[in-house]
Order: structure tokens, then sequence, then C-alpha cells
């Protein structure tokens, strides 16, 4: 049956996901070492979402600390944001489409510290790969 | 006020991401190179500034694992072509000479790395070396004393001037010959992917073989670096191949395979070199705005004389139209889908050489042109003209030339039969 995305049922199986994975630790370890390396994903309405859907993953030293729906940009301390529609993150979810992919090809626009992204783009990447690994249902489907 | 971000880059098919990582690599470059960069000609032989900031380009900002699979440790980045003419502008912009090291560490790989023709086997055995914390160099060993650019004129050449042999032994090859200039050579390169014939004198295109040979190899030797008008960050010598074996899985393809793709990694590099001149062009802009807004002649600054508006307006333009037409091929390259065309079609080499030609003769021009107008600044070190000055005509000269660039072109558009 797999857990609505997004839900805060969702943020815990992605959390559980990326620290079950030893190479996300490895490649990680200096992510968010002396700079915010939280991420907020910005999911816009459409495809079944009818309001705007944040989801707040606090990530340090190759952990994820923290995952979290929140309701507003403000109540995070963040040091990137990821904006796209919901129709977009879906097919990554599913695993349909790359979120590399994705952000290259300017589906997702990052916010953030690009340099800091170059320097742990593998750390950065692998962590996108988990989100596909979450079972999951989807609305308007 | 117009910078170097307004000339032409179509955000449609260069996403904000790909800018903001070219202007993160800027950032790093203003940091990191540029306050060595006018000591760098003196490090030409011993590379002991240049070695420490390549690593921090190749490793540290991830520009090795760049197209590697996610599963041999690498990025996998999409639209590579695009992706790549992004980071060359940038590095060239800083120096040409590093932009170069820093292609060429895998540009010998495209055959092997970019889907849908990798080879997931030699991707999985060196991916851990060029995607981990250790700094590990590839080149591209293609040009021999006798030849550079009839190996890369295979349309008419076909390959029977390739001297570097390799012969099936067994389960190994046995590798012969000699290349030279090739860049990342000297004690840079760790691997070696070497341009190689099966059988000389032959135009047979099963013939035409890429083998990989690391560095350490026995029977690989290297020559001490030539010392160069320029491009002093890239380093270039004589490498001898002398009964040196490796494993037969070191052929990144096979009869036929190699040479095919092959040419996706020189249309890439009549891309890139494209990209590098663009790089460089802007450069000079940027110097030759600052010089002639500060100097005054004639109670007036030095840009509203109409002779020096020529000047500055030709720099202009060649940048626009040198950038307009790179980036149109570079999305040609990435989008098969669209154009119809695979990235190693043969048709893309030829008409690929017409902008690397392009780029070339518009950089000389630019270089050429701010030095007259910077007079005694303009070929004092202190000023970098002089500087970029040497190192684009590098850019001219590789790849076949000029000579092989108008040529091919030609060929393309014209169906030459005999040229």
């Amino acid at each position: 049956m797999g857990v609505l995305y997004p839900s805060q049922e969702w943020c815990d199986e992605w959390k559980r996901a990326i620290n079950a994975n030893p190479m996300i630790k490895e490649l990680g370890k200096s992510w968010g070492v002396g700079f915010n390396g939280n991420l907020v994903f910005q999911i816009q309405p459409g495809a079944g979402l009818e309001d705007t859907a944040y989801v707040f993953l606090a990530a340090s030293a190759g952990q994820c600390t923290e995952c979290r729906i929140v309701q507003d940009l403000a109540e995070v301390d963040y040091g990137f944001c990821v904006t796209g529609d919901y129709a977009d993150f879906k097919e990554v979810v599913k695993g349909n489409k790359g979120f590399m992919e994705g952000v290259v090809k300017g589906v997702f626009k990052i916010k953030g510290d690009s340099l800091r992204l170059m320097r742990n783009a593998r750390f950065v990447k692998a962590v996108a790969d988990t989100i596909s690994s979450v079972e999951a249902r989807y609305l308007g489907e | 006020m117009p910078t170097i971000d307004d000339f032409i880059r179509p955000r449609e098919w260069v996403s904000d991401f790909v800018s903001d990582m070219g202007r993160a690599l800027r950032r790093w470059g203003e940091e990191r190179y540029v306050p060595v960069r006018q000591q760098i000609d003196e490090d030409w032989r011993e590379h002991k500034l240049v070695t420490p900031l390549l690593k921090e380009v190749l490793v540290d900002l991830g520009f090795n694992a760049a197209f590697f699979p996610a599963e041999a440790g690498g990025t996998d980045m999409p639209q590579p072509t695009t992706v790549c003419a992004v980071m060359a502008e940038e590095l060239a912009r800083i120096d040409a000479g590093l932009a170069t090291a820093c292609l060429c560490s895998i540009w010998g790989l495209v055959p092997i790395l970019l889907p849908p023709h990798r080879n997931m086997e030699l991707c999985m055995e060196f991916g851990p070396k060029f995607c981990g914390d250790q700094l590990y160099v590839g080149c591209h060993a293609m040009t021999e004393p006798a030849s550079g650019a009839d190996i890369e004129n295979f349309g008419r050449i076909g390959g029977k001037t390739i001297q570097t042999t390799a012969t099936l032994d067994g389960d190994e090859w046995v590798i012969n010959g000699h290349k030279l200039w090739p860049s990342n050579s000297g004690e840079v390169g760790n691997l070696f992917v070497v341009v190689c014939t099966t059988k000389r004198g032959s135009t047979d295109p099963n013939d035409f073989a890429l083998i990989l040979v690391p560095a350490d190899t026995k029977g690989v030797a290297v020559g001490s670096p030539y010392q160069k008008a320029g491009m002093s960050a890239d380093m270039n010598s004589d490498i001898w191949f002398d009964e040196v074996r490796v494993p037969g899985r070191y052929r990144l393809h096979g009869p036929g395979d190699d040479l095919k793709y092959w040419k996706r990694a020189i249309t890439m590099g009549n891309i890139g070199s494209a990209a590098m001149c663009v790089g460089v062009m802007k450069s000079v802009y940027q110097i030759v705005k600052k010089f002639t807004s500060e100097r005054f002649v004639a109670g007036k600054a030095l840009k509203e004389h109409s002779m020096v508006a020529d000047m500055l307006c030709e720099v202009a333009i060649l940048i626009e139209s040198t950038s307009a037409w790179m980036w149109q091929y570079a999305r040609e390259l990435d989008h098969p889908e669209i154009y119809g065309w695979e990235p190693w079609d043969e048709r893309f080499v030829l008409k690929t050489r017409g902008l690397a030609l392009y780029a070339s003769n518009a950089v000389e021009r630019a270089c050429s042109r701010a030095m007259d107008f910077m007079g005694s600044y303009g070929y004092a070190r202190e000023f970098d003209i002089e500087k970029h000055w040497r190192d684009q005509k590098v850019i001219g000269i590789w790849m076949g030339g000029k000579g092989l660039k108008t040529l091919e072109n030609a060929r393309y558009w014209y169906e030459l039969q005999t040229l």
C-alpha cells in the first residue's frame, strides 16, 4: 500500500532509509560541518496537491537528524531550499526520474551555497537516490 | 551594469543550477587560483603550485567524478556537453591551462563514461580512483611525433598513420609506440587512454583501438615536460610504450565501436575548445572594460574614444556570436531525441570543427586587439592580457589545428570528395 507522499509517515521512512545507508554516512561525513546543511523541499501544488507542502530534512555529518513536515519556510532554519512541482517530485519518488537529472535540467530549483553542493555532490546524489526507496502512494491517484 | 553573465546563455537550455555550479567554480578560482596565476608560467616543470590546485578542482569540487555512474562512486551528471561547456568556460576564464588539464583528465574516457555506451566494467574498476579522495588524472594520448592532425582526420586518412600498435597476446594487449604532446602527460597522468592501431597502415575502422594503460605499468616511460608559450598548468611530454602489457578488458569497447564512440569525444573536444575560447574572451572583456574605464586620455575615459569603442564592440560581439553557436551545438549533442543525430555521429565532428575554428579565430582577434589598445600594459604580465594571448594560441593549434578544422568543416557543408 505505501505511505502517503508527502506526509510525516513518509518523512519517517525516508529518514530511516537515509540513516540505514552506510555509503551516505561515509560520503556525508563533512556535510553540515561548519555550515548549515539542512534542506527544505518546497513542493508546489498541482497533480492532486492542493497547497504547497514542505519537507524539512536536517542533515549533518552523514546522518539525518530530523525529517518532518512543516507548514512554512519560516518555521525552520535551512541552508538549502529545493523547489519543484508535486507532479515532478512524484516522478522522482516513484523512481521514474532522477532527482539530479531534474536539478540539472532546471525542473527543480536549488537555492543555497553552490560551492558546498559541488564539494558534496556525491553525498547529495546518494541522499536523493534514497527518495525512491520508500514505498509510497500519491495524492491525485 | 552588464557583466560577463549577460552574454548569451539560453536559460531554457542551461539551467540556473548548472550556471550556479559554474559561478561556484568562479568563486573558487578568484579565491584560490587568481592570487597565484601570475606565477604559474614559472611552475611549468615542477607543478608545485598547480598540482594541489588541480586536486581541488578534480577531487574536492568533484570534477573527476562528474560523469562516472553512481555505482562507481560518481555523480552521473546528465547533459554532459552542456555541463562541460559551462565548466570549461569558467575554468578557462581563470586559466586556460587549468581548464585544459581538468577537462582532459576525463576527456579520453568519454567513450566509456557516457550513456548509452558506458563500459560498466571499466567504470567500476577505475571509478574508485577517479572518484576517491586522492588525485588521479587521466590523459588522452593521441598525437604522435609524425602526426597529430592525420590521426584525427579519420574520414580521409583512415588511421593509417597511427604508429602505436596494440597486439593481442592471449588475454593481454601488448602496446608499443610513442606519443607526444598529450595534456596531462609528464608526471601528471595516472591513466593513459592510448589511441592505437591493431594493424599498422590499416584504414579499417575495426583496427582503430583505444586501450587504457595505467602510467605505472611496466614498459611505460614519460619524458620531461616541454616549456610552451603558454598553458603552463597543462603538462605535455613524450610517452613511450615498450612491450607494455595490459589486460584484454582494457580495450574501451572493441572493433568498430572504439572509433565510433571516440568521435563523440572529438566532438566534445571541439565544443569544449570553443567554451574555453569564450571563457578567455570573457576575461579579456573584464580586463579591457576596467582598463578603458579607468584610463583617461584627452579629458575622457579611453572607452569614450571611437577607435577604442570599435575594439570594445568587437570583443563583445565575438563573445556573443561564439556563445550562441556553442550553446546551440551543446544542445544538439545533448538532445539526440530532438535533433536526430546520435552524439557520436561523424557529421557532428565535421560541423563542430567550424565552431572550434571560429572560436579560436575569435579569441585570437579579441586578445590581439585588446593588447593593441592597452599599449605597454597589454604586454606586461601584471595585466594578464599577455597570458591570455599566449594561452589562446594553443587552443587554435590543437586538435588538428586550423587546417584540419577548415577541411573537415568544408567537407561537411560542401560534400568534398578528396579533401
